[in-house]
């Protein structure tokens, strides 16, 4: 009855495995939706690798409304990637040991110290993005005010890169000098935190700054990066034969051809139908969403079901909880209560039920 | 803003005798070597009207046009540490464009990074290592981050260097430092108990064998060059005229006897070894070297730079200064075997924040570039 996420547990694993093994100091990020597992079973995932003897330290949320989600089912330290702004309240001071905030403002940085002047801290410094940072001026000013601030605690150094566009060596490089140039008072190592590097520019990074830590800041390429080891499934929940012409749905609409009409689980509550923006911007896929986003004026539009191996058409668009596929006559009809694959966004859906295999 | 106007060569020579030191390619007898390059020397003012800094440039002429690459090597000579570099170097483009310069190539004096001797040995001997960089170095200089970071941000562009030296001043030197940390001075003893058992070995062994080490006067500079062209063509350079070795010896001497001085190895009358020293205040260079192939056994080489050494402590220097050395730590690399023989000295390998151009005028210097590709 429901829109299921099963998980080969063991090839999963193995994984998670792979993936810490191959990036010593890896921040697990655990954000949103929880790339569709949920925040809590990625907390207790992270505590898993850990304990396993991984080096895992740190687990990354994205926000600090989602640190309660995270802090019960994980011990170790916790970064919050949205930096810390004057009206986020601090939290109670057992938390408070665990939790490395990230500043990208001078004016915060100042405030944050006021709040509790014992803070960890990782400076974010801006990148190409364009997103949040300081620029490399006002990371020297941060500098400044940390010289006279000799307990605070500063972990490192912030970089969001953007996906992709060749290598990020260049840019890492200038902004790491800016960071040096800020003469921010070392306890220790500085960290550089970081996403989006390749391993070989992790690898180049790593051998050219050997006096500075690397903390590779990883979600996706962790969690979802096997994605043999994970299948989506809908349950037929009713199946409806139809003639040409035949009225069915919520919009009255008539079925072209003779066929089948099948009510499946899976709907806009769980994300279905719902186009979360690929970033593709090539002109197929830019007409290809145009077409999708159309689809109640004009005919049925293809849906993310498949049923042996052929993606159906949806014939109306998604409800709350079910969604309404056409199978025209011809093709094997499935029975009620059989499974269905789905393709999904995990970032963009809400499963009912996961299951990890054992 | 400080304001910038040229200079005669009394004002440059003065300034510079007012600051611990300076590079000699900063000096006005250096625009005297360099005679088939214009020179000029500029001076920067404050609003009082007080000289605050000071530049050498020399203008190299585009082929066949009135345009010309205003070079300030190692230079210019002005407070590097300031957070408002363009307060600096704007009003000297805007004075260089006006003289015409289609762009401008500075070397700013910072240092970026340094590395010890144990820490270059090590790399040298890991093969994994094949440049300096690899290693985490001993200190990484802030001054000479924001210098980087201002002059990105102001649009220079940083001339690059792979491997080999750069056809300009070398990115990469070799320094002994001859003053503690406090500032006190090292002494002889010292400083030969910093370098590694071949070289004590080698200076006592010339001594041994009675190199005698004496400097030189300009009528030597005959028998230097007879002894550089010959080491030239062992090691497979291309050597400097003898007429250029008397301009600069003539020019750096007319600005003060210490900035150029000519140093004799001699074994039982036999010319082993001989180098060109300059100093000016603080810093002492080893700039040019000659050795014979014979003899090599009573290590004239080293008794000249142990004296060259001597003869700096002795002058108060704060560094002895080896110059270039490329960046590579590939033992199969031939640039190594220089990095070894300055490594033995005990010193560090030192960062500079290299060259950096900045285009005035943009398709010239493209052009520029072109043909310095096309030329190799």
């Amino acid at each position: 009855m429901s829109l299921s996420l099963t998980v080969d547990g063991p090839r999963w694993r193995a994984h998670l495995e792979s993936v810490a093994d191959a990036h010593p100091g890896i921040v697990p990020v655990a954000k949103g939706n929880g790339y569709g597992f949920t925040l809590g079973r990625l907390a207790r995932k992270a505590q898993w690798l850990a304990e396993r003897g991984h080096d895992v330290r740190t687990l990354a949320v994205g926000t600090y409304d989602e640190l309660p989600e995270v802090a019960q089912r994980w011990h170790g330290d916790l970064l919050v990637l949205t930096p810390w702004r004057p009206w986020v309240p601090l939290p109670e001071p057992a938390l408070s040991r665990r939790l490395v905030h990230t500043v990208s403002r001078v004016g915060d940085l100042r405030d944050l110290l006021h709040a509790d002047p014992s803070a960890r801290i990782v400076l974010e410094r801006m990148t190409s993005m364009r997103r949040h940072g300081m620029a490399a001026r006002e990371l020297w000013e941060a500098g400044e005010l940390l010289r006279k601030h000799p307990g605070a605690r500063i972990e490192g150094l912030a970089l969001h890169l953007p996906l992709g566009q060749g290598t990020h060596l260049g840019e890492v490089t200038r902004l790491m000098n800016d960071f040096v140039a800020a003469e921010v008072p070392a306890h220790g190592a500085p960290d550089v935190w970081v996403s989006h590097l390749t391993d070989a520019e992790l690898a180049t990074l790593r051998s050219q700054y050997g006096d500075f830590g690397f903390r590779p800041r990883i979600g996706t390429g962790l969690w979802l990066g096997d994605r043999g080891a994970l299948r989506v499934t809908a349950t037929v929940l009713d199946v409806h034969p139809v003639e040409r012409g035949d009225a069915f749905g919520y919009r009255g609409r008539t079925a072209p051809k003779s066929g089948h009409v099948l009510v499946v689980s899976g709907g806009t509550a769980h994300g279905i139908g719902l186009e979360a923006p690929t970033g593709d911007q090539s002109m197929k896929a830019r007409a290809a969403t145009i077409a999708r986003g159309g689809m109640d004026a004009v005919g049925f539009v293809r849906s993310p079901y498949s049923i042996d191996g052929k993606q159906r058409l949806f014939a109306e668009p998604p409800h709350m909880q079910a969604s309404m596929l056409f199978v025209p006559h011809g093709a094997r009809v499935p029975e009620v209560g059989e499974d269905v694959d789905v393709r999904v966004r995990y970032t963009a859906t809400t499963f009912d039920r996961i299951t990890v295999t054992t | 803003m400080p304001s910038v106007r040229p200079i005669s060569p009394t004002e440059h020579r003065d300034y510079l005798a007012t600051l611990p030191s300076a590079s000699f390619l900063q000096t006005p007898g250096w625009g005297k070597v360099k005679s088939e390059w214009r020179s000029e020397s500029l001076g920067w003012f404050d609003d009082e009207g007080k000289q605050v800094g000071v530049a050498l440039v020399l203008y190299r002429q585009l082929p066949r046009l009135k345009r010309f690459l205003a070079y300030l090597p190692e230079g210019p000579v002005i407070d590097w540490a300031d957070d408002d570099l363009a307060a600096w170097l704007d009003p000297m483009v805007a004075h260089l464009r006006k003289q015409g310069a289609f762009a401008v190539r500075i070397g700013p004096p910072v240092v970026t990074r340094r590395w010890t001797t144990a820490q270059v040995k090590e790399g040298i001997a890991d093969a994994d290592v094949r440049l300096l960089s690899q290693i985490p170095p001993a200190e990484r200089n802030p001054i000479g981050a924001r210098t980087v970071a201002q002059l990105h941000e102001l649009g220079w562009r940083h001339q690059g260097v792979e491997g080999g030296f750069a056809a300009g001043q070398p990115q990469f030197v070799f320094q002994v430092p001859l003053r503690h940390a406090d500032g006190t001075q090292r002494t002889e003893d010292e400083v030969l108990k910093g370098m590694n058992q071949l070289w004590r070995r080698n200076i006592k062994k010339a001594a041994k064998e009675g190199v005698e080490v004496a400097t030189g006067s300009r009528e030597d500079l005959k028998a230097f060059h007879e002894l550089y062209v010959h080491t030239a063509e062992r090691d497979h350079f291309t050597p400097r005229p003898l007429r250029y070795f008397e301009t600069m010896y003539d020019a750096l001497r007319a600005d003060g006897e210490e900035r150029f001085t000519l140093w004799m190895g001699r074994h039982e009358g036999d010319l082993v070894a001989s180098t060109i020293a300059i100093r000016v205040g603080e810093h002492a260079w080893y700039s040019y070297g000659a050795s014979s192939t014979e003899k090599r056994e009573v290590r004239g080489s080293n008794a000249v730079q142990w004296a060259m050494i001597r003869d700096a402590i002795a002058a108060g220097a704060a560094v002895y200064d080896l110059r270039g050395i490329t960046e590579t730590l590939d033992a199969d690399d031939p640039h190594v075997g220089l990095i070894q023989f300055k490594v033995g000295t005990g010193g560090e390998a030192v960062e500079h924040a290299g060259e950096w151009d900045l285009p005035v005028n943009r398709a010239l210097y493209k052009a520029f570039q072109v043909y310095l590709a096309r030329r190799g």
